[in-house]
């Protein structure tokens, strides 16, 4: 069986799992819509020209929506039994690792197609459907470093005790440069006033987060999990 | 800020580097010192029990 | 190898009289002269800076040592984890832990020093400026690590893990910092330097000798832990071997 074969084989298994119980996807759905009408309260004022703070509100949400989700599909693999049975197999840790970040990332995606619309509702006064290939591209490589970087550190952590509390104190610090990037890039997109050309820098500085985590990884990822 | 001012911030500063560090030195060093008394306790227990074993 | 005569990562030659000056208590002794040095040098050598800052800015002679102190703490951290995982040898486990915790120590003065610098030169305890922030982070992140530690009970375990949060720690946190500097909240850019933009020869000379000293201080600091964590792992299989003689 080619890597590529395990590869998808292993996405398949994790996405049907989650469509079937919905558990993940549902819960955190709700997290990341409760979490917009906390924002809403949370600035509460007069005049709710929230605008500069958009990138944060949204990022700051997908985050801890990306934790909890992180949290709970591990605990299910790990509860069930799904990963040792999976460590059995001969296939390549690194496999896995690509494998769970790639379901990890669809699963985030899923949710933040239908966030992003209503958080647009709820927040952003002007229309941006003309820069919607550029918050695109900024929602996909910010999310890339955060499904890396979280399921490298969710399998340390699924292994430890008080799993649940672990993985956000190692994984925020750690998130940070993707945050500022992210949200920055994002603000401005909602405002209005930027183009690819002004955005191309945070754009190649999420890519090489990206490329640079999934490098290491890449070369601990066996450790990680563990024998 | 007058130089009288500032002076008593970068005393403060060097006070606290110089503090911090001597105190977490004294910290281990006596720690080094507790461990290196049990290590030797302990191996001539050791050394004991080995004897009387073999006398034994 | 004997706890008590651990030397550096490089192996000392076997002569008494070498190990007497590269031995740890020496290297606290060139450290401290170095320091004391650096001292002198930076208050009555240098000049005071023509900025804006000018007295507070002597602040900076200890406060740039130290921050790069701690950075290199991390990358032995760093170097031990990668040694580590390669090996499975668990001394080089001691040694990043040890390294790890220096570099928070170290960190903590950062942020000490910088906010004092900070209330001196600009008024204001706190600013999100890259070097405060991003060791900041540091102290949170490195600071979970020890989280970490405590929370994996097996002991080989406990040091992979170990080994790849040290690992990708230190990648991090240079990401951060260039983050804070050259990403701007609002994407156009503001300029803050709250550094030395360039240095005289005798401020540069202080500097440097305040660094070797520090540096120096931190590799006689990881020797005397590291040794101790050695011992501690002695006195623990000296126990267990009376454990089992005594059954």
């Amino acid at each position: 069986m080619s890597a590529t074969v395990q590869f998808a084989a292993i996405v398949r298994k994790d996405l049907i799992r989650e469509l079937r119980t919905r558990e993940v996807l549902v819960s955190v759905f709700l997290f990341v819509m409760l979490s917009l009408v906390v924002f809403h309260y949370a600035f509460a004022s007069e005049e709710s020209d929230l605008t500069f703070f958009t990138g944060g509100m949204l990022w700051v949400t997908f985050l801890f929506g990306a934790l909890l989700g992180l949290n709970r599909s591990f605990a299910q693999e790990k509860d069930e039994g799904c990963l040792d049975g999976l460590l059995l197999c001969p296939v390549d840790r690194v496999t896995i690792f690509l494998a769970k970040t790639a379901a990890n990332l669809v699963l985030l995606l899923a949710i933040q197609v239908v966030a992003v619309p209503v958080f647009t509702l709820f927040f952003v006064e002007r229309s941006y459907v003309g820069d919607l290939p550029l918050l695109v591209l900024v929602v996909l490589l910010a999310d890339l470093g955060i499904c890396a970087l979280g399921t490298l550190l969710a399998t340390i952590s699924m292994n430890s005790r008080a799993r649940d509390l672990l993985l956000p104190v190692l994984f925020l610090p750690l998130i940070v440069p993707v945050l500022i990037a992210a949200t920055s890039a994002t603000t401005a997109v909602f405002a209005g006033d930027t183009g690819l050309g002004e955005l191309a820098g945070r754009l190649v500085f999420l890519a090489a987060f990206d490329a640079v985590f999934l490098v290491a990884a890449y070369g601990t990822y066996d450790f990680a999990i563990g024998e | 800020m007058t130089i009288e001012e500032a002076a008593q911030f970068v005393a403060a500063a060097y006070a606290v580097i110089l503090v911090v560090l001597v105190v977490y030195f004294a910290m281990t060093a006596r720690r080094v010192n507790g461990l290196r008394r049990d290590v030797e306790l302990l191996r001539r227990e050791a050394e004991k029990r080995e004897r009387r074993g073999e006398g034994a | 190898m004997e706890a008590s005569q651990v030397g550096l990562e490089r192996a000392a030659p076997g002569a008494a009289g070498w190990r007497r000056l590269i031995g740890a208590p020496a290297l606290f002794a060139y450290a401290g002269a170095a320091l004391v040095a650096g001292l002198l040098l930076a208050f009555w050598y240098a000049p005071v800076d023509a900025s804006s800052m000018g007295f507070s800015q002597k602040i900076f002679y200890y406060h740039a040592p130290i921050a790069e102190t701690a950075l290199v703490a991390f990358g032995v951290a760093f170097v031990a984890g990668i040694l580590y995982l390669r090996s499975g040898d668990l001394r080089y486990d001691r040694l990043g832990m040890v390294a790890v915790r220096l570099g928070l120590l170290f960190s903590l003065l950062v942020m000490g020093t910088g906010m004092i610098w900070g209330k001196a030169a600009w008024g204001a305890w706190w600013a999100w400026e890259p070097r405060l922030t991003t060791f900041l982070i540091a102290c949170l992140l490195y600071a979970g690590y020890f989280v970490l530690r405590s929370m994996v009970d097996e002991e080989s375990r406990r040091a992979s893990y170990a080994a790849v949060l040290a690992i990708v720690a230190f990648i991090d946190v240079p990401i951060t910092f260039f983050a804070t500097r050259f990403l701007p909240e609002g994407l156009h850019p503001v300029v803050i330097r709250a550094g030395g933009s360039g240095m005289e020869g005798s401020m540069l000379l202080s500097f440097l000798v305040s660094m070797l000293g520090m540096t120096l201080l931190l590799v006689a600091m990881i020797r005397l832990e590291y040794a101790a964590e050695l011992l501690k792992d002695e006195i623990d299989d000296l126990k267990t071997t009376l454990w089992e003689v005594g059954q």
